[in-house]
Formats: C-alpha cells, structure tokens, sequence
C-alpha cells in the first residue's frame, strides 16, 4: 500500500461512488425534497409569526406593490404588506402562506387516494387474473383517455361550491390509472420471478406474497407514481381553481389567480397579484420534478453515473 | 514462422467500482498464430470476455485499459492507438465478434440478408445489389443454410440456425480473427454440436485466427488448438491443447478438468454404507402420475404418461431432455403449481387438485424444490436467513428463535457454508454457488419427503457444480429425501440416479436404470443426445457435421418409447 494522502481528485471519486452506494442520497432528490418541505414550513412558520387574518377582504389597504416597487399611483410598497396588496385589500404574503399549502394539500390527498385505488386495484388485477383482470384492464383504459378537466368542470359547475376535501376525492377518481396499469404490470412479471414460487413453497398466503414479497420491491415504483400524481393533481386543481370553479372562500393560488385575472391586474399592471402565486406554483412543479428524477435513480441504477 | 494474428503483451483492465479499483485483466501476454483456434477459458469473472472486449475497444462504460498492448494483424497494427473511424473500420472487417446469446442479436424486423449488406455496405461504401446478394448467399452456405435463408426474418429461423447466422454475419468480410463469446451457451448439446462445428470449419477455410471463450472444458478439448485458462484475471496456463488436458500443471485447470462429470467415468459422489429409511407414512405412492398431460393451447407440451414413485426407499429418479422436452413442465405439475390437463396428480393418495388448505400445507412442506436460477430465488428487500426462516416458521417446525437460529446454521454447515458470513448477508452479496447452496440449505432445514430439483447446477460455474449436486446427493444418502432430478445433463443423471427418464419433445423416449439408458442407449435420441456431449478427451471424436440438426432430430419424433429395465419402487408406463 502507498502511504500518500488522497488527492482532492480521489476524494471527489468516494464521494461520488458514494452516492452510487446510496441512491437515496442523490441531489436531486434532496433538493426537490427540500423545496417542498421549504413550502410547508412557509405555511407554517407563516401562521405563527404572520397574521393570518389579512386573507380577508378588506383588512390592508388596495392595490399596494411589493417592496422597493410603485404601483400606479405612485404609491410605493410598505413593511405591513411587503408582497403587497390585492385589489380586494387582502395581503398577498397572507395568501401565499395560507394558499400556498392548501394547494399541496390537495395534491397530497388527491394522490394518496388514488394510489391506494391503484395499488388494490393493480394487485387484483395481476394477482387474481382472468374476468377481474380484463374488467379493471378495461376501466382503466377507457378512464385513462377521458380528460379530466372536462368532467370536472361540468361536474363543479353543476354542484357548485366544493371544500378542499371534497375537490381533492374529486381530482383522485381521475388518478388512479396510471398506478394501476403500472402495478399490473410489475406484479405480472413479478408473480413469475423465483422468490415468489419460492415462497409459494414456502406456504405463503397470497396476503404474505402480495404485501411482503412484492411490495417492498415496488416501493421506488410507487414513490414516483405517487409524485407524478401530486403533480398531475396540484395542476388539475389549479386549473379548475383558476376557472372559478374551486372552493369558493378558502384561499389558494389557483383561485387568487382567478382574481387578479377577473379583476383586470393584468390592465393595471398588477402584476404581483397573479405574478408571485404562480411564481411559487412555478417553484412548486420543479420541486416536485427533482424528486421525481431523484427517484428515478432509485428504481433504475443505470442512470446512476459515476463520471 | 508467420508472425501472430493477435499480440496482447502485459494487457492490464481496470474498473472503477463503489469498492475500489478492480483489476479484471492482469498483466496478460498472450499471442495468435493464424489458423489456431484458442479457447480462454475460466470461471464468470475471471476476465476472458473483458478481454475479448478490449480487442474490440468495446469495453463497458467504467472500464478502460490501464496498460500494456493490444497488436493485430500482420502489419501490427496498435488497436488501442487506432481512431475511431479506423477501429470502426477494423471491427468486422478484421476482427468479428460472435457475443454471447448472439440470437438476440440480430434485429427482429430485418430480413436477415439486409443485415448481411449492412456489414458490406458500412465497411466498403455502396455496392452492387447484385453482388451482395452473391456474397451473403455465399456466407449463409459456407455456414451450412440455403439461400433463401437470407429472406427470413430473425424469428423464423430455430436457435441453431440463428447463431450460425451470426457466424456468417462474422465471416462475411473474411476477417483475420473470430472471436466467439460462449457462442453455445444457450443451445442444447445436439446443436451445439453442430454450431461448434460450422464454426470450426468455417475459421479453417478462411485461415483467420478464432478465440473461443468459455468454461466447458470438454467444448474446449473437442474444439480448439491451444487453450488459455483464466483466473481472477491472471493467465495460469496456457498452451497445447492436448498437452493440458493430458498433463495440466495449475492447479485450478487440474479442478476444471476433473469438475467435468464424464458418462461411465469415477464418480464423484461417496454413498453412505447405510441409506436412511424414508419418512414416509402409509401404504400409498409418495407422488404418482395417473395419465397426466399438458397442454398449452395448441401445444402438447407433456403425452399423456402415468408412474408412481413409492418413496419407500429414498430414491433419485432423473428427467433429462433438451429444452422444450416438455421436463420443467413436469415438474411445475408435481408442485402444483399448473394444474394438468388431464389426469391426476396425487400425493400419498390424494389429488392434488382438490387438497384443503390444512392439506396443502402439510403437501407444500413435505414436497420441495429446488429452482434453475439461484440469482431470482432470493427476495432483493430482505437478509437471505428470510428465505430460510419464513418456511421454518410456516410450517410449524419452529420451537421459538432460538431453535431456528440453531436450525438455520445447522443447516448452512451441512452445506458446506459458514453460517457467520452467510446468513446475514442480502442475496446480491453472495455468488450463485453460496445461493444456490443455501436454497439446498433450505431443503434440508425442512427436511420433506420429496424435492424436486429442476435444473440446479445449469447455471453455476464448473467448478462448484460437484459440490452442489454431493450436498443434494446428501440430502438423500443421509437425509432420506426422495429426489427427482430435472436435467439436460446426463453425465451427471447417469451418477446421481436410481431410475432415469429421456424425454423428447413431452413423449418419453427411453426408460430404465443409468448404468443401461445411459450406459448403453438403445434409443437413437438418447444415442444422439449422448453423442453430442463434449468431453475433456482429446482423443475422442466428435463426429462431423452430418446434414441439419433439426431435420436429424424431426425424424426421431415417431420412434416408440423404449423400457429398459425396471427397478423397485417406482413404476412407468405411457398412455395406451
């Protein structure tokens, strides 16, 4: 053995072979973890050291600009208010703070329920095989073409005012078919692998099979699904938030979109009002597309690279 | 003298892994004359197609050449100073490469001709249709295939012809070297035979040199000149064929050597003076067919058949055949996991088809099994002692953690593994033998009345092979487990067994005792089959190559079964 100390080149190489070691600990990952966790601290930090009843109407003064900016009545931004104003006289920081995670929430909620659906379906589906197999084969296909924003809409517009519970149950009957087709399909190929018969040998019961044999090796699979979920989610619900047809009196970023866009603050050049919600949406989708990438090294190590 | 084809002069690789440098070439020196057929020949990991690679420049990402030299050719050309358009250049027109599993590597929506052109085409620019069409014709007939061949698709054409595709697809541009990745390793013996063949007289009329790489010594020392053994990427020995096999001098060539069972040789098993009695219970047959067939939609893959093994008596019955013969699926009827279908299967009396769950149960621990792949048997998320303990535990044999802790270790020990290292330890930390040993392990943890065992040692490197068949061998000799054998091996059905079954094509082809279905085969298959085998005998003659493989074999189908001899506790008979 050489007895010289490791050049910076050797130590950058161990770093790297140690992030090929554990996947978990890639950059990607953490970074996109980080943002949302940074998004939920906001929201709760927000209500502890801001306060949250500046989301009602007319509590701050109209139409007033960020720090360090005038609005066009000169009038330029104050420390009460330091994203600014709307033009209803709520604080924009207020809103972010309560929106902001409301928004996630029902991304969270909406891929949660979809892919419990997902993964009871999927087993059933490639476990038991035959008529159940075809019959949520079929469903799946057929739902997967159906856009969802289409039945959401008339669906809203007839029922009129939602809660966040209520959109997001709503959102998750639209989810659930990607997690399903991919489960199907891993649980397939898996029914066949050696370590199942094996424990078929071993007198296993298909609940044993399923939830111990199988599920510990889907779950970088379903990590990703899930992800891509709450994405497909938190834009479905933007979207309708931002046509209006969202909860009504709870504040989130689609639907102080919807107000700054109905009230003309794109004319009056208030562009705070709509600029810094779909900022954090922006913020929001590359957090969740790191993770979604991070993951991806997890599942498959041949996107690992040690140069 | 002529100068060599090949030098390689101290080559070293290196690949750059989580766990350090590996060093998977050292130092090797080695050269080709033309005309010479090498054999490279070692364990997987040993180097020899890392190596093969280099020649090409193809190695994997990582991997580099860390020094030394590679020359080809009469002009010495540096392989490793070449461009990259040059190296593309060499590539097939000087050097081919046969890879391993080479059928999958032709392109499935080409006709096979069009991928014949493309190699003539990308190494001397546009020419004639005409011509290429004479010269792709030529090379499919060097190879022994007619020419309308060139017009089929890749999945038209039987195992056998597609690799003998791929050797005209390398000879096409008469390189000066052929190098041969295991070109065999997934074709039954009776092609084998006759790809090794093709390919042998192919290399000798065009006088290039061919490296063979594999790790059957007996392919090696019916096929090649001068062999090179590997190991951990060091050249041990190298030199005359017949002077190695004759007179090995390393050690580990001496292993390899002797790890090749041969039919009618010294066995390399030592039965106990006393077999144990059989723990079966009641007067019924252990296991018994009573005219079980399968089919698969419009495929027969098992004629009806009937026997009962009567298990009184731990016996070893083996099922050889090629791949298709319809002898996995026999097994996967005897496990029930595929229902038959027709006839019935029953254990101890009782079908299979209609067990309770408590019955069940108690039919799943007393019949069980060994697999083929020893890599997809273990569960990637947990410890291996998982895949012990689970069962242990299922099956009511446990007296509480520290009895199978006890068991567990007691039974690593018995298969020659060290239970500190083991057990802990996550499937892809162990080699194939150490898994493949603790699946035995496992067996013999809950000690059934009958394992069936399909294919354990296929995919285990030569030298381990012996070792895992005396431990399954143990598991009868000391143990009392019945055994019934699946293999395409017979060398080693002919040592290990009480009763041995041929099959062909899910008919049964000859019947009996080792010492005469193997010893001295009456059926023309079995001939064949026994034919075909590769020995490390230098002396011995493969036969040449005798028209198509698979119009040899169509004409067997319509041959009657024939029984040689019976033997006490298991009976046979196919379906009137």
């Amino acid at each position: 053995m050489t007895d010289t100390t490791p050049t910076r080149a050797e130590h950058k190489l161990a770093r790297k072979m140690k992030r090929f070691e554990n996947p978990w600990m890639n950059p990607k990952l953490l970074w996109g973890a980080g943002i949302l966790i940074g998004i939920i601290v906001l929201g709760l930090l927000g209500r502890i050291f801001w306060d949250p009843e500046l989301v009602f109407t007319g509590s701050a003064p109209l139409k007033l600009p960020p720090i360090g900016f005038e609005n066009l009545r000169k009038q330029a931004g104050i420390w009460d208010f330091p994203l600014g104003t709307d033009g209803a006289g709520r604080d924009l920081l207020a809103l972010i703070i309560i929106g902001a995670p409301n928004s996630l929430f029902v991304g969270l909620l909406a891929s949660c329920v979809g892919m419990g659906l997902g993964i009871f379906l999927g087993f059933s589906a490639g476990f038991i095989g035959g008529r159940t197999d075809d019959f949520i084969r079929v469903i799946s296909d057929v739902m997967i073409t159906i856009p969802p924003l289409l039945i959401l809409v008339v669906f809203q517009a007839a029922y009129g005012d939602v809660s966040l519970t209520m959109m997001a149950l709503l959102i998750a009957a639209f989810v659930w078919q990607s997690p399903t087709r991919l489960i199907r399909a891993q649980v397939l190929s898996m029914r066949e692998s050696g370590y199942v018969q094996m424990a078929r040998l071993s007198g296993a019961s298909t609940m044993h099979i399923m939830f111990k044999e199988m599920l510990p090796n889907l779950v970088p699979y379903l990590f990703g699904s899930f992800i891509a979920n709450v994405t497909t989610s938190i834009v479905t619900a933007v979207g309708l938030e931002v046509l209006g047809l969202g909860p009504q009196r709870i504040p989130t970023l689609g639907r102080t979109i919807y107000e700054a866009i109905n009230s003309g603050a794109l004319i009056q050049n208030l562009w705070w009002w709509w600029g810094i919600p779909t900022l954090l949406l922006a913020v929001m989708f590359i957090g969740l597309l790191l993770i979604n990438l991070g993951l991806d090294e997890v599942s498959n190590p041949r996107l690992r690279k040690l140069s | 003298m002529t100068s060599p084809i090949l030098t390689l002069k101290d080559l070293s690789i290196d690949f750059p892994t989580p766990g350090g440098l590996v060093h998977a070439v050292k130092q090797l020196s080695l050269e080709i004359d033309p005309g010479r057929r090498v054999g490279f020949i070692g364990e997987s990991g040993s180097g020899k197609t890392t190596t093969a690679l280099a020649i090409m420049r193809m190695l994997a990402a990582p991997g580099k050449v860390a020094s030394g030299e590679i020359r080809l050719g009469h002009d010495k050309t540096d392989v490793l100073a070449l461009s990259e358009e040059d190296m593309r250049k060499a590539r097939l027109g000087r050097v081919s490469y046969i890879p391993q599993g080479a059928m999958n590597s032709l392109n499935p929506i080409m006709r096979v001709e069009n991928q014949m052109w493309d190699g003539i085409v990308a190494h001397e620019g546009k020419t004639d249709l005409a011509e290429l069409q004479r010269r792709s014709d030529a090379a499919l007939e060097s190879v022994g295939l007619a020419a309308h061949v060139g017009r089929l698709y890749p999945h038209e054409l039987s195992g056998g012809m597609k690799q003998r595709v791929c050797i005209a697809l390398g000879v096409i541009l008469t390189p000066e070297l052929i190098i041969a990745d295991e070109p065999t390793s997934a074709l039954d013996v009776v092609t084998q035979k006759h790809v090794m063949q093709t390919l042998t007289r192919v290399q000798e009329d065009i006088g290039c040199g061919l490296i063979l790489i594999g790790h059957d010594m007996g392919l090696m020392a019916q096929s090649v000149d001068e062999l090179a053994v590997l190991k951990d990427g060091e050249l041990v020995e190298h030199g005359d064929t017949r002077q190695i096999i004759e007179n090995p001098q390393h050690p580990y060539t001496q292993d390899l050597i002797s790890s090749v069972p041969l039919v009618g040789g010294p066995s390399f098993l030592s039965p106990a003076v006393s077999a144990p009695a059989s723990q079966k219970e009641g007067p019924d047959p252990l296991l018994q067919f009573r005219d079980v067939s399968k089919r698969y939609g419009d495929v027969t893959a098992l004629h009806p058949m009937s026997f009962a093994l009567d298990g009184d008596v731990p016996q070893i019955i083996s099922i050889v055949g090629q791949s298709g013969s319809g002898k996995s699926t026999m097994g996967s009827l005897m496990l029930g996991f595929n229902p038959p279908s027709s006839g019935e299967v029953l254990y101890e009396g009782k079908n299979l088809a209609t067990l309770g769950a408590a019955q069940g149960l108690e039919f799943r621990k007393n019949v069980q099994a060994v697999f083929q792949d020893p890599y997809a048997c273990f569960n990637p998320f947990y410890r291996v002692d998982h895949a012990l303990k689970f069962p242990f535990k299922r099956f009511g044999l446990s007296q509480g953690d520290d009895h199978t802790q006890q068991a567990m270790e007691d039974a690593c020990e018995a298969v020659g593994l060290d239970p500190n290292l083991i057990l802990r330890r996550y499937p892809h930390q162990l080699s194939g033998g150490q898994r493949q040993r603790l699946i035995v392990a496992r067996a013999l943890m809950l000690s059934p009345k009958l394992l069936i065992a399909d294919e354990p040692v296929s995919m285990v490197d030569a030298s381990l092979r012996a070792t895992i068949l005396k431990n399954i061998y143990d598991l009868k000799d000391k143990h009392g487990i019945s055994i019934l054998y699946i293999t395409h091996d017979l060398a080693t059905a002919y040592h290990v067994s009480d009763y041995v079954i041929v099959l062909y094509q899910g008919r049964i082809a000859e019947a009996g005792p080792p010492k005469q279905v193997i010893g001295d085969p009456q059926h023309p298959y079995t001939q064949l089959l026994i034919d075909s085998i590769p020995w490390p005998d230098v002396n011995r003659p493969w036969g040449t190559v005798t028209g198509d493989a698979d119009s040899q074999l169509k004409q067997l189908q319509d041959h009657p079964t024939m029984f040689r001899g019976v033997i006490d506790g298991f009976s046979l008979s196919t379906a009137a």
